[in-house]
């Protein structure tokens, strides 16, 4: 399969490198990782300038309009200030860390590395584009569901040692509101598995390529997305679904104690973790790197380019299923208020998932029918 | 059973709802945002009117001005100020000089020469009592009836605390010693008077 490690090690393969495989190695995962922590950074700067802008015009404001870069402020009526979340950032990387006296040293300074961990992991499965995928497993998806709950051990990690009620209140939230909607979207993930046969990531699209978008698959996959994409919301911890650092009830919930650097980990994971849930939706759903044109091709246009489909433009297209996924995203976080613990309990167990599991059972009737 | 389904229902209804409101706030943002963009878009400074037309009646009291040409230096206004934030520093022009102080607007003739003329701004509370005695209505809130002598200024905030002490005197050493304030120079500065013996017996033979 054509992946950037597969290219790796095919290239060491054909030249003689000294080193041995541990140079491979190396060069692997440093390559990678910056390239995963060049989008994840980039993905907060943009989300966050992207969230302020949409949360402004929601609430009849305008938002941030005065920072920009070397003068340049981006506009002059809505769109401005397009230096505030670098600046933002500057200011959190130079604020002083803080840690109680009274906390468990130790295990605050671990967490949000194991939450940005997490999401860091899980970039090695996320597809951007054909090719452009770090490895292409055969378990992709399972991969992915897999590394993306790791997050929930740095969540609890941080609300126990800081030390603090509100933190110990947000991250027992976090955990159990965490794995009650892991449930849901594994149930909804499971449709595309049993349609298709296959949890490689590529293979999933390859199938779309073929059919058609797989939201657009039965009723039930169209329902399966929705239940997907609430329980996602949920799963990275955003309004209405936000119990766990319930402004209102608890400061910041598990991140009440931290400061500067490592909050602006917190920050960064949120955003990634984001950017990860939408690309897995719009890879399982919503057709991936293919082009919208793909489903109207009845061989009208002799070459694939004039669908505007292609690596590169695969790359745009999923960026902007994404972006759009995470635009949603926003929309809900600036149109619902925060539940409540049970009513989020009620939302998973009473609803969720009973249409899930019932979504399993139709999807295989379905293909044992059609 | 029924309610179940009612209920999740009710719930699509009102989610849908409630998304249609905030896109509609984000949609029409050009009508809807009203925010100003204060330093880059200001309002229209209103007229004032207070329902009859009384032309002495300083209505708008937003900055002290000081028309230093008007002024005599009688220290009428400094007097007056409740909280002494008027500073007025004059010195009486020789009659020997060839030095003409000037006329006010009024046509009195000046005697005085004003070497400083400050109004301490974060100290004024905008009470309106020195305008009233000045004999040559020099000193005057800006805007209102006073409006064709300056614009209201409601804006006049500065980064420092001294950039409010508004200096409507500046006066340099040349144009003081120009107008013969030897002493008031040397008083201010902390030195010894210029040659007062040297000069009073030249007083006294011309007497």
């Amino acid at each position: 399969m054509n992946s950037i490690v597969n290219q790796f090690i095919s290239a060491f393969s054909a030249s003689d490198i000294p080193g041995g495989y541990f140079t491979l190695f190396a060069t692997i995962v440093i390559i990678s990782g910056l390239a995963v922590f060049g989008v994840m950074a980039v993905t907060a700067l943009v989300a966050v300038y992207f969230e302020r802008k949409v949360s402004a015009f929601m609430q009849d404001r305008i938002g941030p309009m005065e920072v920009g870069i070397f003068g340049f402020k981006g506009g002059k009526k809505f769109w401005g200030g397009i230096g505030q979340t670098i600046a933002d950032a500057l200011k959190l990387l130079t604020k002083e860390d803080i840690i109680p006296r009274l906390a468990d040293r130790k295990l605050m300074m671990l967490a949000p590395f194991i939450i940005f961990g997490g999401a860091f992991i899980t970039f090695v499965g996320v597809p951007f584009s054909e090719g452009i995928v770090i490895s292409d497993f055969n378990i992709g998806l399972f991969y992915i569901m897999a590394a993306s709950s790791i997050g929930v051990i740095g969540v609890i990690l941080a609300g126990w040692s800081s030390n603090n009620k509100w933190s110990l209140y947000g991250g027992m939230r976090s955990a159990a509101q965490i794995i009650s909607y892991e449930i849901p979207i594994a149930l909804s993930l499971i449709l595309v598995v049993i349609v298709v046969g296959s949890l490689r990531m590529t293979d999933i699209v390859v199938w779309q390529a073929d059919h058609r978008w797989f939201i657009f698959h039965s009723p039930f996959a169209f329902l399966a997305f929705f239940i997907y994409f609430i329980s996602a919301v949920a799963e990275t911890n955003r309004t209405p679904f936000d119990i766990p650092e319930a402004e209102s009830e608890l400061v910041a919930g598990w991140m009440t104690e931290y400061s500067g650097f490592r909050w602006a980990v917190f920050f960064l994971s949120e955003y990634a973790n984001m950017l990860i849930v939408s690309i897995v939706a719009s890879v399982v759903f919503l057709g991936g790197w293919l082009s919208p044109f793909q489903m109207f091709d009845f061989g009208l246009f002799p070459e694939s380019w004039m669908l505007l489909d292609g690596p590169i433009w695969g790359l745009f297209w999923i960026v902007v299923k994404a972006m759009i996924l995470i635009f949603v995203m926003m929309w809900f976080r600036w149109t619902f208020p925060r539940l409540r613990v049970d009513q989020l309990m009620t939302v998973c167990w009473k609803y969720l998932i009973p249409f899930a599991l019932a979504n399993v059972i139709l999807v295989s009737i379905w293909e044992l029918i059609f | 059973m029924s309610t179940y389904f009612k209920e999740i229902f009710d719930g699509l209804k009102t989610f849908i709802g409630g998304l249609k409101l905030t896109m509609h706030h984000f949609r029409n943002r050009k009508d809807l945002v009203c925010t100003l963009q204060y330093p880059h878009e200001k309002w229209p400074v209103p007229e004032r009117h207070i329902g009859f037309d009384l032309e002495d009646y300083n209505v708008i009291r937003s900055r002290l001005n000081v028309d230093l040409d008007d002024c005599i230096g009688c220290l009428s206004c400094q007097r007056a100020c409740p909280v002494d934030c008027i500073k007025i520093e004059t010195f009486k022009v020789p009659k020997d000089s060839d030095f003409d102080a000037g006329v006010t607007s009024n046509g009195t003739q000046k005697k005085m020469y004003v070497a400083r003329f400050s109004i301490d701004m974060t100290e004024c509370m905008f009470c309106n009592l020195c305008t009233y005695p000045c004999p040559e209505d020099c000193i005057y809130m800006a805007g209102g009836p006073n409006s064709h002598r300056h614009e209201v200024e409601y804006e006049f905030s500065k980064r420092t605390r001294e950039e409010l002490i508004f200096n409507f005197a500046e006066r340099t050493e040349e144009e003081i010693l120009e107008a013969g304030g030897e002493k008031y120079l040397a008083k201010k500065k902390g030195l010894p008077l210029p040659e007062p013996k040297a000069q009073n017996p030249e007083k006294k033979e011309t007497k």
